[in-house]
C-alpha cells in the first residue's frame, strides 16, 4: 500500500477514485489518515464541529468489501467529506452553530448525507458555521459555537461565513469535499476567502430536508471541493427530486462536460466597473489577469447591466420575514439570548415585528426581479464577477462596518449575492489569484439549472490556471 | 435568627422595592435592538420606491 502523503490531502475526486480502485490504499486507510487530520489541524482553524471516525471506519469498510467484490458506485465511492453543522446526522448532535442548540440530536439523516451514503461517500465529520447560518446579522466572525472561522492561508483572517468550516476544511486538505448552505452569500463569501471551488445550485435542485431552516424560499445547500469538475459530480451525486423538501424542483442533475458548448459560443456579461472601482486595490492584478485568461479562451465579454431594483433591502426583509417565523419558539423563549453575537440576537428579536406588508411587498417585488434578471440571460450565457470586493477581513474586524470612502457611481454587479440569490440562480466559485498572500475568486452566475455551463467554463479556467491548486501553508 | 412569616414578607418588599430604585445596567442590546429596527424600516422604505403592479402576486408556491 502507497503511504498516504500530503498529496493525496489535496487530490481532486477523480484522483482518489482511481488509486482507491488501483488497491494504492483502502477506503478504511483513507478515512483513518482524513479522520485523523481532521481531528488534527480542525481545531486550529476552528472549522470542525464533531469528529465521526468511528462512524467514518465502519462505513468505509463497507465500501472496501463492496470494492474487493468490484461493485462501483461512482467517483464519491470512499471518498471522505464534511457536512457543515445544520445537516441532521442522525444520533449525533447537530448544534446549527448555535448555544441553545448544542444538545440537540435527531433522530434521522439529511436527504444529502443520505445520498452521498448511497453512492458510498464517507462522512468525517460536521464542520463548524456561524450561529444559525447567521441569519438575523453578525458583527463579528465570532459568532459561532467553534469561534471564529479561521482562513488556513492566514489565522489572523476570517476564513468567512456562514459556511466557515466547509471552506476551511477544504482549504486545508482535511476532507476532499464537503457540504455547506448558502441563504444569501454562505458559499460564495467562504469560498472566495478560503480560495476553493464551490457551487451554490439553483434554489430546488438539492433538497434540504434535515438542513436547518433558515429562509424557506432562499434557501440551498451545495458543494466545496478543490476543482470545478469535482463539484459537478458531487452535485450530480446530491441533486435530485425530494417530496420531503416542499422547494424541490423535481429536477435531476447530470454533470455532462462532454456536451459542453465551445467557449467561443459563450457570452459572459459583465461590470467593467466591479473590477476597475468596486474591487480593493490590491485584488486588480489578480482579476485583470483572470478575465484575460477567459478571453483568451474565446469567451465573449459583453458589458451588462443589472435591472434596477432594491436586491438587498427586498432580500433582507424576506429573510426576516421567514427567519422570524422560523425562529420563533427560539426568540420568545429567551434562549435567543445564549447566541454569541449582540446584533445576531438584536435582529433575530426585531424580525418579530416585521410588518406582513413588508415582507408580501419584497416577495412581490421579488417577482418582477426575476423576470427582469431571467431576460438579461437572453443576451449573455452568463454573468461574472469578483465573488468577494476583496480579501478575507481579520477576525477582530467587525463585518457590519461600511466599506467607506465614496461609492463608485457605477453600481456594477454589487447586488450580485442578493440579486442571484432572490432569483434562485446557480454560482460558481473559482480561485483565481492572490492578493497580500490571500486568495482571491471570481463568481459566474447563471440561469436557473445552467450548472452545466458554469462547470465548463470553471472547469476550461482551471484548465489554464493552478490557483485550485495552490495550498496553504501547513 | 428566627425568621417570621412577617419578616419574611417586609424583606422580600424590601429587596422588591431596592431593586426597583437601583438603575438596572443598560441592556447592551439596546442600542443593537434600535439599529435592527431601523434597517427593517431602512429596508421597507427602499421597497417602497418601486411600484409594484395589482396583478403581482407574491413569489412563492403553494402545491396543493
Amino acid at each position: 500500500m502507497a503511504s498516504i502523503g500530503t498529496d493525496t490531502f489535496f487530490a481532486t475526486l477523480p484522483q482518489l477514485n482511481a488509486a482507491l480502485k488501483a488497491g494504492e490504499f483502502s477506503a478504511a486507510d483513507l478515512a483513518r489518515a482524513f479522520s485523523e487530520r481532521l481531528q488534527q489541524l480542525g481545531p486550529r482553524y476552528n472549522a470542525l464541529a464533531l469528529p465521526l471516525p468511528q462512524e467514518a471506519l465502519r462505513q468505509a469498510r463497507l465500501v472496501d468489501a463492496d470494492l474487493k467484490r468490484k461493485r462501483y458506485r461512482g467517483l464519491l465511492q470512499g471518498i471522505p467529506y464534511g457536512v457543515k453543522d445544520l445537516l441532521a446526522f442522525a444520533g449525533q448532535p447537530t448544534t446549527w452553530g448555535a448555544k441553545p442548540y448544542a444538545g440537540q440530536v435527531f433522530d434521522y439523516n439529511a436527504t444529502v448525507i443520505e445520498l452521498l451514503s448511497a453512492v458510498g461517500a464517507v462522512l468525517t465529520g460536521k464542520l463548524s458555521m456561524v450561529e444559525l447560518a447567521g441569519g438575523g446579522g453578525y458583527r463579528l466572525p465570532s459568532a459561532s459555537l467553534t469561534g471564529p472561522g479561521l482562513n488556513p492561508w492566514d489565522r489572523t483572517r476570517w476564513s468567512g461565513g456562514s459556511s466557515s468550516g466547509s471552506a476551511a476544511a477544504v482549504a486545508a486538505g482535511l476532507v476532499p469535499f464537503a457540504i455547506g448552505s448558502e441563504t444569501s452569500g454562505s458559499i460564495v463569501t467562504p469560498a472566495s476567502f478560503c480560495g476553493v471551488t464551490a457551487l451554490r445550485p439553483t434554489y430546488g435542485l438539492v433538497s434540504r430536508y434535515g438542513a436547518m431552516a433558515l429562509s424557506w424560499t432562499l434557501d440551498k445547500l451545495g458543494p466545496f471541493a478543490h476543482t470545478a469538475e469535482d463539484c459537478g459530480v458531487i452535485l450530480q451525486n446530491i441533486a435530485g427530486k425530494d417530496s420531503k423538501d416542499p422547494g424541490s424542483a423535481g429536477k435531476s442533475f447530470y454533470y455532462t462536460p462532454q456536451y459542453a458548448r465551445p467557449m467561443k459560443d459563450l457570452r459572459v456579461g459583465y461590470a467593467p466597473a466591479d473590477f476597475a472601482e468596486w474591487v480593493e486595490p490590491a485584488t486588480r492584478p489578480a482579476f485583470d489577469a483572470a478575465i484575460a485568461v477567459l478571453k483568451v479562451s474565446g469567451i465573449q465579454f459583453v458589458e451588462t447591466k443589472l435591472p434596477d431594483f432594491p436586491y438587498s433591502a427586498a432580500l433582507s426583509t424576506i429573510l426576516n420575514g421567514e427567519m422570524g417565523s422560523i425562529f420563533e419558539p427560539l426568540i420568545t423563549s429567551g434562549k435567543v439570548d445564549e447566541l454569541a453575537d449582540k446584533p445576531q440576537i438584536a435582529g433575530l428579536k426585531a424580525s418579530l415585528e416585521l410588518p406582513a406588508k413588508d415582507y408580501l411587498r419584497a416577495m412581490r417585488l421579488r417577482r418582477l426581479m426575476q423576470a427582469e434578471i431571467i431576460r438579461i440571460f437572453g443576451t449573455v450565457d452568463v454573468l461574472l464577477a469578483p465573488g468577494r470586493a476583496g480579501i478575507a477581513s481579520r477576525i477582530d474586524q467587525p463585518l457590519d462596518r461600511g466599506a467607506g470612502g465614496t461609492p463608485p457611481k457605477d453600481p456594477g454587479f454589487r447586488s450580485i449575492i442578493p440579486m442571484g440569490n432572490l432569483a434562485g440562480l446557480p454560482a460558481l466559485v473559482l480561485p483565481c489569484g492572490f492578493a497580500e498572500n490571500m486568495p482571491v475568486a471570481l463568481q459566474l452566475v447563471g440561469a436557473p439549472f445552467s450548472e452545466n455551463t458554469l462547470l465548463a467554463i470553471g472547469r476550461e479556467f482551471q484548465s489554464h490556471t493552478d490557483w485550485h491548486k495552490r495550498r496553504p501553508p501547513s | 435568627m428566627k425568621l417570621t412569616r412577617r419578616k419574611l414578607a417586609t424583606a422580600l418588599v424590601s429587596a422588591t422595592a431596592l431593586a426597583a430604585q437601583q438603575p438596572q445596567p443598560a441592556a447592551a442590546s439596546d442600542s443593537d435592538l434600535k439599529a435592527a429596527r431601523d434597517r427593517l424600516q431602512a429596508n421597507a422604505a427602499a421597497l417602497a420606491g418601486t411600484p409594484i403592479p395589482m396583478a403581482t402576486e407574491p413569489a412563492f408556491q403553494f402545491k396543493a
